[in-house]
């Protein structure tokens, strides 16, 4: 063998130990995976509490692997019972993570929904902090607990789950803070602020606490105003942004989304016209009978088969057949059981006057946002000559006639005058309301803004 | 094996300059290891990957959290692909600077240009794949730059995408010519740039004067050969062997050198692939893009181009640059300073090169570490601006 030789077989020897090496290594990295213990640490305590042989024999023969739930119609897959192990087993309550029980959903069986339906995060990861989601290039990560019931709103409607109090709170701040004066959601609301369907899947609840808090902290030039929240006010409303997520649910949980609650029936209440035919307090169509007292008289069983087909239980009625799903009749029958204890006359809208309907039209359209609470003002607008404040409408009847408040509404003004020209013209501005507002709401409005003057008071402007 | 098969695809004897590690620096056939390398782990990825834009991203995920060396393959692939692309370029400018492209091999230097391009289009449809924000907007980038082209800009960039932005037909076209069509065409190509490196005499070397390269008229069959798969032939034989006292056996002398390279290449690759992970960013989302946009590492001197006109830096200074490159051994014909690297003879030649190549280096350079949100300036030491609209 010459010297050549010798010098190839040398480094032969030496990129071939590298390489293997190399392989060992990539190997070992490979094989060694996060989950692997806490299926260990599970299989030992379920040796442990084994107390017959079986069972000891089922708990050694536990194959240590990968486990998931596959859900297809939600296009994604939660390997997270991969470590948490013992979620679907209650003698595991109180055990530290991950092998703490997760206390049973009936209405949400694990097999059908996953895990990061309800608790987001990367359901596909198969370690801790990939899973939990907190990982560069993940928008996802986990709901805080504190915000999980917005979980529900992706779902439901925020009013009908008597499970997520704090989502109903959220969605009443939402609406009673004047919100939509700037923002869309669902299509309502004016168009200075960005739209809100989405907001949920695109925002951390610390980036919206900052947002309500100083608006101007995470978007620069912001015309939005600084909230004067209570900190319960401010969680509820962070939660009912973070419900706003935009997805729709597909197929069959799709037709689990609505919770025949009673606020779901005093919805088919109206819309089905049933106030035509039967009264609450004394308002209504006198076809049918009163239905104030119905939850005392009739029994839910009756209810329920009267809505399915009330000529079996009243034979002879006029009462036609309405075909109503099994969902709605529960719904409705929900409602009027619990009738006496909803303020149900003020809520429909054909018994109200115009001035309640427009105060209605008021909080719907979010007038507040920048008119303030009742109409007072107050809403600071930076350099506007009206005293850096957005106006406040309790006078208006003294300034404009009712057409005039018309057209102000369904035009809008898109340049408001400003105290200094020399600095930056004030943000807010009043949207033209022409292709949202209905008619008939327009003269709400009107009516109301008018009747906001304090009686027997004549300032003279 | 060895005598049938390596050393038929490779002469018998090479001459001694060839196996200089410092003259040829063993590029191309580090690009040729690269090559393969990608193919055998590109086909393991095939195994999983699906071209759909519902599901290959997520079968990124299960490649790296369930699939056994699922992440190793995967990281493997990625960065072969990248080390492929700048060993192509580093073995475009060895042969620039040897003078090796000039004749008899203006034939090999042309398939060689054209190799150079069939890696980018190769690296550039396998970027799109994981269907990613960093695969979706660099391809939406770089299919912007071919839609600058006048006339069939446009059409080139719809029938790449299938449409008029990226999405499933995109997916589709690239996942097809990624593994199909470009490799293809890839190893045919090799295989004839190959072949013609033994046609052509082996490496280039200084001193080739003293071979003998019988030019063989049209039309006459060489009386050299026992036969010919044509009637009509015309060319050179090969010279290999003509020189035997500078010859040495390819076994080993060559063959051992080859697998010691490729040894190295593939440990390179596994470290790389052990300890550092391909990137994989969010999924792949037409409406929030990243502020700045960037192509792919080797089109961002092209990206940076464009950033000051569109035409001129999209179109016509590459359009130039490639036309020069095929064109170049027809047009520098002179024979002197062949087989040494810088050779006085060719200052002129290397001088104009070397500028054309600092200037591509200088603008990639800009494109990657100096450009931030909206492609303004930025110093890559300073902190970034705060970018307002994220998280």
């Amino acid at each position: 063998m010459n010297n050549s030789m010798r010098t190839f077989y040398g480094w032969f020897t030496f990129l071939g130990l590298v390489i293997g090496g190399l392989v060992i290594l990539g190997y070992y990295r490979d094989e060694y995976r996060e989950w692997k213990q806490y299926q260990h640490r599970f299989i030992q305590e379920e040796i442990r509490r084994a107390t017959t042989p079986q069972q000891k024999a089922l708990a050694e023969t536990t194959r240590v692997e990968v486990r998931q739930i596959l859900l297809p119609e939600l296009n994604r897959v939660d390997r997270c019972t991969t470590c948490h192990l013992a979620v679907e087993d209650p003698s595991y309550g109180g055990y530290p993570q991950p092998l703490a029980y997760h206390p049973l959903h009936e209405q949400h069986p694990f097999e059908k929904f996953g895990c990061t339906i309800c608790h987001r995060g990367q359901g596909s990861a198969a370690t801790g902090a990939d899973a939990h989601g907190s990982v560069p290039h993940w928008d996802q990560p986990m709901l805080p607990m504190k915000y999980i019931q917005a979980s529900c709103g992706q779902c439901h409607e925020a009013a009908d789950n008597p499970a997520a109090p704090e989502l109903a709170r959220g969605q009443q701040v939402f609406e009673t803070s004047g919100c939509r004066g700037c923002h869309k959601l669902g299509g309502v609301g004016g168009n200075i602020g960005s739209e809100l369907d989405k907001v949920g899947a695109r925002r951390s609840p610390e980036w919206l606490k900052q947002h309500f808090l100083t608006p101007s902290a995470v978007t620069p030039n912001s015309a939005m105003p600084p909230q004067k929240f209570s900190d319960a006010d401010l969680d509820a409303i962070v939660l009912f942004m973070l419900s706003q997520t935009g997805e729709s649910a597909p197929g069959y949980y799709a037709s689990m989304k609505v919770i025949p609650s009673a606020s779901q029936g005093q919805r088919l209440f109206l819309q089905k016209g049933c106030i035509g035919c039967h009264s609450i307090a004394g308002q209504g169509g006198k076809v049918g009978p009163a239905l104030d007292d119905v939850g005392l008289r009739r029994a839910p069983e009756w209810m329920m088969q009267h809505f399915r087909d009330p000529q079996s239980v009243t034979p002879g009625t006029v009462m036609p057949k309405f075909g109503f799903t099994e969902t709605e009749a529960r719904a409705l029958t929900e409602f009027l059981l619990h009738l006496r204890e909803r303020n149900v006359v003020s809520s429909l809208p054909s018994l109200m006057n115009p001035v309640e309907r427009g105060h209605e039209v008021y909080r719907k359209y979010g007038c507040a946002g920048c008119h303030g609470l009742d109409a007072k003002g107050g809403v600071p607008n930076p350099n506007a000559k009206t005293a850096e404040q957005v106006p406040g409408l309790i006078y208006v009847a003294d300034g404009y006639t009712k057409s005039e408040l018309n057209t102000r509404i369904l035009k809008g003004q898109r340049e408001i005058p400003a105290l200094d020209p020399k600095r930056a013209p004030p943000p807010l501005y009043m949207p033209a309301w022409g292709a949202v507002i209905k008619d008939a709401e327009l003269d709400d409005l009107v009516a109301y803004l008018v009747s906001l003057k304090p009686k027997g008071e004549d300032v003279g402007f | 094996m060895t005598s049938s098969f390596l050393l038929h695809i490779q002469p018998a004897k090479v001459h001694k300059h060839s196996l200089k590690a410092g003259y040829s620096l063993g590029l191309g056939l580090i690009s040729l290891y690269l090559f393969f390398i990608l193919i055998g782990t590109g086909v393991l990825l095939m195994f999983y990957y699906v071209p759909s834009t519902d599901r290959a991203y997520n079968e990124m995920k299960d490649l790296q959290f369930v699939v056994s060396a699922g992440l190793l393959i995967r990281n493997m692939h990625r960065w072969a692909a990248h080390l492929m692309v700048l060993f192509v370029m580093l073995h475009l400018c060895r042969v620039f600077y040897t003078g090796a492209y000039k004749h008899p091999r203006e034939f090999n230097w042309v398939m060689g240009v054209g190799l150079f391009l069939l890696t980018l289009g190769l690296s550039f449809t396998g970027y799109l794949l994981p269907w990613d924000q960093l695969a979706f907007w660099a391809i939406t980038v770089g299919t912007n730059i071919a839609g600058y082209a006048p006339i069939i800009g446009p059409k080139v960039k719809y029938l790449l995408l299938g449409g008029n932005v990226v999405g499933q037909e995109a997916l589709t076209r690239f996942y097809a010519l990624h593994v199909i069509v470009l490799p293809t065409l890839a190893l045919i190509m090799v295989a004839v740039h190959l072949w013609r490196v033994r046609k052509d005499g082996g490496l280039s070397r200084p001193d080739e004067s003293g071979d003998v390269i019988e030019q063989i008229p049209l039309g006459q069959l060489p009386t050299n050969k026992s036969y010919g798969l044509m009637e009509l032939a015309r060319g050179t034989t090969p010279q290999v062997g003509k020189n035997p006292e500078d010859e040495v056996f390819s076994w080993p002398h060559l063959v051992f050198r080859e697998i010691l390279l490729f040894l190295l290449v593939a440990a390179v690759v596994l470290f790389l692939a052990i300890f550092w992970n391909a990137p994989l960013e969010e999924y792949a989302n037409p409406i929030y893009p990243p502020n700045p946009a960037k192509a792919p590492w080797y089109f961002l001197g092209l990206q940076e181009l464009v950033s000051y006109s569109a035409f001129w830096g999209g179109v016509v200074i590459p359009g130039l640059l490639v036309t020069a490159l095929v064109l170049l051994p027809y047009l520098d014909r002179a024979r002197a300073g062949v087989g040494r690297w810088f050779a006085r003879e060719r200052v002129v030649a290397n001088s104009i090169f070397t500028i054309c190549l600092l200037a591509a280096i200088v603008f990639t350079i800009i494109g990657t570490y100096f450009r931030g949100p909206s492609w303004s300036w930025v110093e890559p030491w300073q902190q970034p601006p705060a970018i307002t609209e994220g998280r």
